[in-house]
């Protein structure tokens, strides 16, 4: 299902790919399946709808801008409107500061607590928490036992019903602390009471950051609660939680657009070391189910520098082994080769199963190879026979057969340049891709 | 519950009567007397029929002939594109959202409506049907349980924080006030805390509990869970596991060693009525590798919507048992399809 999603969303974009004018009807197209992906992926539908009318107005109003065609322009776009939501200075300074942690039930406060702390504490700061949760039955075993792993000292009583009672006792008693994140119980906007504790427990700690912490899974629902959230005690961050998960975290942009805040932090695993800084380029990737947008044009500009690669040497069909080897080097400075793929426009190619791995590993064992050759085979392979190949392999440490594989597809690779001189200059990506899995 | 699909599905139903009222009036002037007092006035009542298959002699005969009019795609299409968006908006997800409208069109579009029969009538029953088709039936697990041999093992899969837990305490509780005796294994060995917090809920409601510690092998308290049932001549035995993403094939592994350890009668899933779109991927996915017989949503007093209970019956076909609906042990109600689609759709519009 969404892998069609980003395959229609793919094959619209590819749709603008060879124009020089902006078409109006492929611009609509693409923002439909634009607003699809979004909203799969959670995000608030009537958010959907005012990007949406954004990067209309700006697709095609705006002039294009002189070397990029259509699609870079759409594309830059929709990625600069995302990034807009995303990106609010959300900034984690390392300074004495009180963290208040607020969410739904179940959204993962307590472990998220945890993490921070860890943290923190791997930040050199003398970190400490207060467990404010004293409706959950087994809160504070949880919360103690995880601070209790890595050393962190953690306030509360399980038997005491008074939050607010306890955040005070624990403010006092965590005094010499630098860095204090209280946990509390969970809480959805409906429930008035636990909503003015929790803004009690705000004035109380007058905290310096009360951070939403939102399942990346939670649906619509997410704008209305943090919107409450808001209201109550003034947000200025969020969490996103379960991104090991398939959910997409749209939810979360629902909420960072709700309460003009960032993304702090995303939890994505089960252990207290899995809390990441927020990355919005493969968070957006994430949410339109596609390739990394920003990451590509930027990453291809700098990976593939005109002195990396004699494109024009190449070109007259003079392509060596050492072309090849920094062709590789190319990709690999580019990413795995799945994201890359997954960044260029083709469309729906249907590529078999396993393909990016093989070629992946093989790319590198390639590498190796080449490591073994002299200067004088790298220039001119074909002085490369039975014997230098024993030689080869001894030295990279594989067989004769995968270097006779290597040379294959150097030849290959030659062949597909040649065409690539000859025939319109039409890259026929398909076609290599082809071989490449034939080969596995 | 639910407040907010109702409200919509009903603003909805009223768009979706107007639009084919609207053409009906343009068309059959005498139709217009027919209207029942309380359906919505038409939007636009002077609408030009529309040239449309099958065309307007063919529509003039029938409306002529047999008193009947016809309903054609175009004065669904705004009314149905609404009714996505409503959707949406309730988090049913995106190709669940499509199947319902698609079944709600092929219902209307070129059907023969009586002069006479209610507009109203036509759209709430295509509605209805095409609901009640993706919540299915009910599960009734008192009668279960009294038709199975004892004990009935039940074990409860699901994510992480969607209230596994939560849910046993008060299905310990309910089935408890039924008049069955009751015991619940603390299988969630993984997270801190958990084994806490299940017996603390267990001592408040007074069902026994099997545990062992932090760390233990899930199927071996478990097994010792039914092995316990066995021998006290107990009813039912309620199994909790700890949360586990559908991406991590080790856990899924482990359940399914659960499973086969203690051997269960039914299988429990558990999500939140809260999740958006995953909430179809993981339930599908639970159910590919450890199955599902019944579904229990839970938070669903969070949520005005409720659109994940119609994603989740649709996408692996099984039946809603039971609603969280707060934090009290009675906040759980047996789950009836068609009481819940009466009231979103009831005729108190």
């Amino acid at each position: 299902m969404l892998d069609n999603l980003s395959t229609s969303l793919k094959d619209a974009l590819k749709k603008l790919a060879g124009k020089s004018v902006i078409d109006r009807a492929a611009v609509d197209e693409l923002i439909k399946d634009l607003q699809r992906a979004l909203i799969s992926s959670d995000v608030n539908v009537k958010l959907v709808m005012e990007l949406s009318k954004a990067i209309r107005t700006r697709s095609l109003d705006e002039q294009l801008p002189k070397g990029t065609n259509v699609r870079e322009h759409v594309l830059r776009i929709v990625y600069q409107e995302l990034v807009r939501l995303v990106w609010a200075s959300a900034d984690v300074k390392l300074e004495p500061q009180t963290i208040l942690m607020a969410g739904l039930q179940g959204s993962g406060k307590t472990t998220t607590t945890a993490k921070l702390a860890r943290y923190f504490q791997k930040k050199g700061m003398k970190t400490g928490v207060i467990c404010a949760d004293t409706f959950r039955p087994g809160a504070y075993d949880q919360i103690s036992t995880l601070c209790a792993k890595i050393n962190v000292p953690c306030f509360g009583n399980p038997q005491e019903k008074d939050a607010l009672k306890l955040t005070r006792e624990g403010l006092e008693a965590l005094k010499d602390r630098e860095l204090v994140i209280v946990d509390t119980q969970g809480r959805h906007a409906l429930e008035a009471d636990l909503i003015q504790e929790i803004i009690k427990i705000n004035t109380i700690t007058k905290a310096t950051h009360r951070w939403l912490v939102i399942d990346a899974a939670l649906g619509q629902q997410a704008s209305e609660q943090a919107r409450r959230f808001h209201e109550a005690i003034n947000i200025d961050g969020v969490i996103i939680t379960k991104m090991d998960g398939t959910a997409k975290g749209g939810g979360a942009l629902s909420a960072v657009a709700e309460t003009k805040s960032g993304i702090v932090f995303i939890g994505s695993g089960e252990t207290i070391e899995d809390l990441e800084r927020f990355d919005p380029d493969g968070f957006i990737s994430r949410l339109l189910g596609m390739g990394d947008l920003k990451a590509l044009m930027e990453r291809a500009e700098e990976a593939i520098k005109a002195d990396d690669v004699d494109v024009n040497a190449m070109m007259k069909g003079k392509f060596t082994l050492r072309d090849m080897y920094k062709q590789l080097e190319a990709l690999n400075k580019m990413g795995p080769l799945k994201q890359i793929m997954g960044m260029l426009p083709m469309g729906n190619m249907e590529l078999p199963e396993g393909v990016y791995d093989v070629t992946s590993t093989k790319m590198v064992r390639y590498r190796i190879i080449m490591d073994s050759m002299t200067a004088g085979e790298l220039d001119d392979p074909t002085l490369i026979n039975s014997s230098r190949m024993q030689r080869i392999a001894r030295g990279a440490g594989s067989t004769p057969d995968e270097v006779r594989e290597l040379i294959k597809y150097y030849k290959m690779m030659q062949r597909t340049l040649k065409g690539l001189r000859g025939g319109g200059g039409k890259f026929n990506m398909q076609r290599l891709m082809k071989r490449f899995s034939g080969m596995q | 519950m639910f407040g907010g699909l109702k409200e919509k599905l009903q603003a909805a139903r009223n768009r979706l009567g107007s639009s084919i009222q609207g053409s009906a009036a343009a068309q059959a002037p005498p139709a217009a007397e027919t209207k029942p007092g309380k359906a919505p006035q038409p939007a636009a009542s002077q609408k030009t029929p529309s040239p449309a298959a099958p065309s307007f002699t063919d529509k003039v005969k029938i409306l002529i002939v047999d008193r009947e009019l016809v309903v054609s795609e175009k004065d669904l299409a705004e009314a149905l594109s609404e009714l996505e968006m409503t959707l949406l908006e309730c988090d049913v997800a995106l190709q669940v959202t499509d199947a319902i409208i698609a079944s709600v069109r092929t219902t209307l579009i070129g059907k023969h409506r009586k002069i006479g029969s209610s507009i109203d009538d036509l759209v709430v029953g295509a509605l209805k049907s095409a609901l009640l088709e993706v919540l299915g039936t009910g599960f009734d697990l008192v009668q279960y349980i009294k038709t199975h041999p004892h004990p009935v093992k039940i074990l409860f899969t699901g994510v992480n924080g969607t209230g596994k837990t939560t849910t046993i305490a008060k299905i310990g509780f309910f089935l408890k006030k039924q008049g069955f005796t009751v015991v619940i294994g603390a299988g969630d060995t993984y997270r801190a805390g958990a084994i806490e917090q299940i017996g603390v809920h267990a001592e408040r409601i007074g069902i026994k509990i099997i545990q062992h510690q932090e760390g233990a092998d899930p199927s071996a308290v478990l097994f010792d869970t039914v092995q316990y049932a066995v021998s006290h001549k107990i009813d039912v035995v309620l199994a909790d596991t700890a949360g586990r993403f559908h991406t991590k094939s080790n856990l899924m592994n482990q359940l399914e060693k659960i499973k086969r350890v203690m051997k269960p009668d039914l299988v429990v899933y558990v999500d939140e009525a809260v999740a958006g779109n995953d909430a179809v991927v993981r339930a599908a996915e639970f159910e590919r590798t450890v199955g599902a017989d019944a579904v229990v949503l839970t938070k669903a007093d969070m949520d005005s919507r409720g659109g994940a209970a119609i994603s989740i019956a649709h996408t692996i076909g099984k039946p809603l048992m039971f609603l969280g609906t707060g934090q009290g042990y009675d906040d759980i109600i047996p789950f009836d399809p068609v009481q819940v689609v009466e009231e979103l759709l009831g005729s108190d519009a």
